[in-house]
């Protein structure tokens, strides 16, 4: 009976983690490879220390983004909710703005940048109507499909029941939309920090983006990882937080 | 002084009250089909189509598929206007959405973000039965259809019958006098049908309601129904209406030994293949 027991996962993918961290660690000491172009793991995680707990260099650039872009999220969500749920009331709505919405749609938002740069200064305000222009349009079409996907045999039920249109939409088109707005919601979060680090990137006072190509600028490549970094944690973080939200509000998927 | 007057004036509401109200109660569940025809897009489905149910009779409408028995259904439920002939359901013209009628279709049509007790609630719900009223009555009949202790459970959770078990109380917790289905247990195994069609008896034999009943399964139409009626091919028409005199209350399952039950099946099996021949 020499039934191996299987090591958890994570042990596995520590280690290699680890492995990984000390060949780059190596590369950069032993001067493989200039270290200004990759900088190195222990250099990066003292940056990130310091920057987090001691310096606090990296603390309002974080703030600032983090601000920007929930602030971009809940404007963008709800004008998307907002046009969305008109659209699906009003069809005829929808048909004539269809053209103008699809071309804006398609245009890539980050190229309005310099024109929200223009109207809204250097600010965190542009920053925040890129992020919610990108996320406008996914929630507006999230929402749209979502209320679409109506089941044609609850809409007969709700005849037969003699179901009024309010009772139709809070009880069957509502529900029946929400994980399908979910989605939405959680690209445009995501979107949302992408429109806001984009505008950071292209010019701002602080924020993360504008960190990042200071460091960058100035070859502090320890910066620019650490950042980057905290740009992933950020993103996982709202993932696992939407995912929370979403298993909660959804039990019956 | 005022005496008289007031006596009189009883008298005269209890007589001009006593002839509708009489009448009403004989239309009460009661439904009358006249010389219906109906074509979509240029062919015939319903073909100068006449019947009519008694309250509280269980009919069942047999035929090949496609013609138009569901149809038919559907004019009675007030979900297609009416091409030409007239339908009355309790005296009234059919409209869908009307509170004396419940309405049950093939697939279970929960939805999937309430639980079996929500579920079972949705109809009373929409039709404004108050909270309490309607939780207990929905109670009652999951435990009916033997559902107890499922009543936190979500569809996605419940089994093809389950599901179908959990519109079964949906439908009757309306307390509608009339009930229209549109092959309940279509999409069911010949087993769970079999046990789905035992639980309908038992609740229709409770309260007896009138019931018509579309299906394409000439033992379920048999086992549960007072009259049989084959519908033929497209153009549909009633090619028979048979009485099935087995004792009541049945039980589904009992009646597959029984003798009289094989003696109907064959009968009305030589009608439905008349009306399958015109397809063939």
């Amino acid at each position: 009976m020499s039934q191996l027991i299987r090591p958890p996962l994570w042990i596995g993918q520590v280690i290699f983690l680890f492995a990984l961290g000390a060949l780059w660690q190596a590369l950069a000491n032993y001067g493989f490879i200039n270290p200004i172009l990759i900088g190195d793991p222990v250099g990066i995680l003292l940056f990130l220390y310091n920057g987090l707990f001691t310096n606090y260099t990296l603390v309002p650039h974080l703030l600032w983004t983090l601000w920007a872009t929930v602030s971009a999220f809940l404007i963008g969500s709800i004008l998307g909710i907002g046009v969305g749920s008109l659209f699906v009331a009003y069809p005829g709505l929808e048909k004539f703005l269809e053209p103008i919405f699809a071309g804006l749609n398609a245009l890539p938002r980050v190229a309005l940048a310099p024109l929200f740069l223009l109207w809204f200064g250097l600010g965190i305000s542009s920053k925040i109507a890129l992020g919610a222009s990108l996320t406008f349009f996914i929630v507006l079409s999230g929402t749209v499909a979502g209320a679409r996907s109506v089941d044609s045999d609850h809409l007969t039920l709700s005849r037969m029941l003699g179901a009024t249109s309010t009772q139709i939409f809070t009880q069957i088109t509502l529900p029946g939309a929400v994980p399908t707005l979910f989605s939405s919601l959680r690209l445009g979060l995501i979107y949302a920090l992408l429109g806001v680090v984009a505008g950071e990137l292209l010019a701002a006072r602080a924020g993360l983006g504008q960190a990042l190509s200071l460091f960058a600028g100035s070859f502090q490549t320890n910066g620019v990882f650490a950042v980057l970094f905290l740009l992933a944690l950020i993103g996982s973080c709202i993932l696992a937080a939407m995912n929370r939200v979403e298993a909660r509000f959804l039990r019956w998927k | 002084m005022p005496m008289p007057h007031k006596a009189n004036v009883t008298q005269l509401r209890q007589q001009s009250m006593s002839a509708p109200r009489n009448a009403a109660l004989e239309m009460n569940g009661r439904i009358q089909v006249d010389n219906v025809s109906q074509k979509f897009g240029g062919v015939v489905v319903l073909d100068d189509v006449s019947l009519a149910v008694e309250p509280r009779q269980f009919i069942s409408l047999i035929g090949p598929s496609g013609c138009g028995k569901t149809t038919l259904l559907n004019l009675i439920a007030g979900l297609i206007p009416l091409a030409s002939g007239s339908i009355g359901v309790s005296g009234t013209s059919p409209n869908a959405g009307r509170r004396d009628v419940a309405y049950m279709l093939a697939r279970d049509s929960l939805l999937p973000w309430r639980t079996a007790q929500q579920n079972a609630e949705f109809g009373c719900e929409i039709r404004g039965v108050e909270k309490e009223i309607r939780r207990l009555k929905a109670e009652k009949l999951l435990e009916q259809v033997g559902l107890k202790g499922f009543e936190d459970s979500f569809p996605k959770m419940l089994s093809h019958g389950m599901r179908q078990r959990v519109a079964l109380a949906r439908t009757f917790c309306l307390d509608a006098p009339i009930l229209l289905m549109d092959e309940p247990f279509g999409a069911l195994d010949a087993q769970t049908k079999l046990q789905l069609g035992e639980i309908l008896l038992s609740l229709w034999n409770k309260e007896q309601r009138t019931v018509v009943l579309v299906t394409h399964d000439l033992g379920e139409a048999i086992s549960l129904s007072d009259r049989v009626i084959v519908v033929s091919a497209r153009p549909g028409k009633i090619l028979a209406d048979v009485a099935i005199d087995l004792p009541r209350p049945r039980s589904a399952r009992a009646l597959q030994k029984d003798h009289r039950f094989h003696e109907l099946y064959a009968e009305l099996w030589s009608k439905l293949e008349i009306a399958l021949g015109g397809s063939i």
